[in-house]
């Protein structure tokens, strides 16, 4: 990267993070809230194009850890007294990560679209197994928790009001951005790329392509329970609507939206998606799925590269 | 590693009594694919520092020969010794971890990565490529093993183009620099000047012939010109079996494959 694209990068960095900090500051209660779950399902989405983008694994099945990761939060919120915000992370993570291991374990064997079949399949029996545990998971009806408080032993201990929890939101999702960007710059995520582009070639100079997939759907998948661990904080629920692969297909749309293999695509996506969402069904009431649908195949046809990838054409001159 | 030490004794030093051994020997390799053996029994073996060219009519079972020996296809009897290990069976990603490299009869590399990063992915493999938390550049080690591979086949000075850009010739060439940055003992190089100009074609011999320096060359080509000015040894293929081996002007001579070039 050339000096001057580095430091414009970074400036639009810092400016777009000091926006999203001030926002709540700003905002009405409904678009604060509104905004912090943009950036959760952002975070979601930008945990998939690892997949999607950049090893070229198409994955239906990210409800699947999204879903374990608030599961996980939420046994941890409901199991401690108080509840106490860093084991929801850890009992999030560790039930995400376990799940994408089991579920990369078998998958990674298959490709392209019966990859994409398998992940889905494996959420949906997630999704049966956390429907059906009603004694541990409240089944259709889901569980419900108090939120616990920001706080570091001995350091400080706040409230989580709505500005402190977007700032927390914030913080993480922009950390875990930085941090998926660094890996994709890495040997590592070096490696993802070529698999994507030319699998048998990266066989044949010596790489032992399964297991740098197996990685690459476990990283995958502690992203997404992390996101999943967000949600929870935010809505204090956790709903079995919530691990339904209809949530896989939502991130993928907010990926091939937003522009896949740039990681901030897919939470420019999860905006523009969620945004239209919400004005259309203020305007078409229950018909709103149609203008929406027009929209998404439109820019299929005329944005192949997603919003971001046009804008960047466009920009580009 | 075990595969290096017997390297560094040049093999006219072998002391007599102990025959040079070969760096790659096959025992009876065989492959069927249902009713067809597409490989029979085939015996070979090259020494180390040789260049060897495999020719045959088309089907003769040179492409299936060079896929067991880089692992894409599993025998169905028969074994592969490499340096004296059994590397029947392993996987393509071990074979290149042992030392054997190879191009392929078609163009087969990452379009859309320059032409240093697809030899720079491939220095990689043998080391940092877990590290997920350094950024690529960083490892300079490998970068200048990388621009030393593309330097020694003259497409340096195309290190940040496109790798979809170069043309034909110069693709060839480049799957030729991403096989040696893996650094192997063998190299396999499936029909290296197909669809090459007469220039280009010269030029990849030349290439050719300063990399077998350092290491040992199996080639399957169909130019005979080029066969005969490349390799010290040839083995014909004809129906998935060995039939003639011998110096490039013995194989001109020899009655059954001069039948089989007729009949082709």
């Amino acid at each position: 990267m050339s000096r001057r694209r580095f430091f414009v990068y970074w400036v639009g960095f810092a400016v777009i993070v000091a926006l999203l900090a001030v926002a709540p500051l700003v905002l009405p209660e409904f678009w604060r809230r509104f905004l912090t779950e943009i950036l959760i399902w952002g975070l979601l989405a930008m945990s998939s194009d690892i997949l999607i983008g950049y090893t070229g694994m198409v994955s239906f099945g990210h409800s699947a850890f999204f879903g374990l990761g608030m599961y996980g939060a939420a046994a941890a919120l409901l199991g401690s007294s108080p509840p106490n915000l860093w084991l929801a992370l850890l009992y999030g993570l560790a039930s995400a990560a376990a799940v994408a291991a089991f579920v990369a374990y078998f998958s990674t064997r298959l490709r392209d679209i019966y990859f994409a079949i398998t992940t889905l399949i494996f959420s949906q029996i997630f999704y049966v197994v956390i429907f059906t545990s009603t004694a541990w998971t409240g089944g259709e009806n889901g569980l419900n928790f108090s939120r616990p408080r920001f706080a570091i032993p001995y350091l400080f201990s706040l409230r989580f009001t709505p500005a402190v929890l977007h700032w927390f939101v914030l913080a993480i999702v922009a950390l875990s951005y930085l941090l998926l960007r660094r890996i994709t710059h890495s040997p590592f995520g070096m490696v993802l790329q070529s698999i994507r582009e030319n699998e048998a070639r990266t066989r044949a100079i010596g790489y032992a392509v399964e297991r740098y997939k197996i990685v690459a759907v476990m990283l995958s998948g502690v992203f997404a329970g992390l996101a999943g661990v967000l949600y929870a904080l935010q809505n204090q629920f956790a709903a079995p609507d919530f691990v339904f692969f209809v949530v896989s297909g939502e991130v993928v749309i907010y990926n091939v939206v937003g522009g896949i293999g740039t990681l901030v695509g897919p939470v420019v996506g999860a905006a523009f998606f969620l945004l239209l969402r919400e004005a259309f069904s203020r305007f078409f009431t229950e018909f709103y799925l149609i203008p929406l649908g027009v929209i998404f195949i439109a820019i299929v046809i005329f944005m192949p590269r997603g919003l971001l990838g046009f804008a960047r054409r466009w920009l580009n001159g | 590693m075990a595969v290096d030490a017997p390297r560094a004794a040049s093999p006219g030093e072998a002391a007599p009594g102990h025959a040079a051994e070969p760096l790659l020997r096959t025992r009876g390799l065989t492959i069927r694919f249902g009713g067809l053996t597409a490989l029979n029994n085939v015996d070979f073996s090259v020494a180390r520092e040789e260049i060897r060219a495999v020719i045959g009519p088309n089907g003769a079972g040179k492409s299936t020969f060079f896929n067991c020996l880089t692992g894409v296809l599993r025998p169905t009897s028969g074994a592969i010794l490499f340096g004296g290990a059994d590397i029947t069976g392993l996987p393509p990603d071990k074979i290149s971890q042992r030392g054997i490299a190879r191009s392929y009869q078609i163009t087969n590399i990452l379009p859309n990565a320059t032409t240093l990063e697809n030899v720079r992915i491939a220095a990689q493999s043998r080391r940092h490529s877990w590290s997920l938390l350094s950024h690529y550049r960083a490892y300079r080690d490998i970068i200048e093993k990388s621009e030393a591979a593309l330097d020694s086949v003259g497409l340096l000075p195309k290190a940040y183009e496109l790798a979809a850009n170069l043309s034909h010739g110069e693709q060839r060439t480049l799957e030729i620099a991403i096989a040696l940055a893996t650094e192997p003992l063998l190299l396999c190089l499936d029909e290296p000047t197909a669809g090459m100009s007469a220039a280009e074609t010269q030029q990849t011999m030349m290439l050719v012939r300063s990399i077998a320096k350092h290491l040992t060359i199996l080639i399957v080509e169909h130019d005979m010109q080029v066969v005969m000015e490349l390799a010290q040894r040839v083995t014909v293929f004809h129906y998935g079996a060995v039939l003639a081996e011998g110096s490039p002007a013995e194989i001109q001579q020899n009655k059954s494959v001069m039948d089989v070039y007729l009949k082709a």
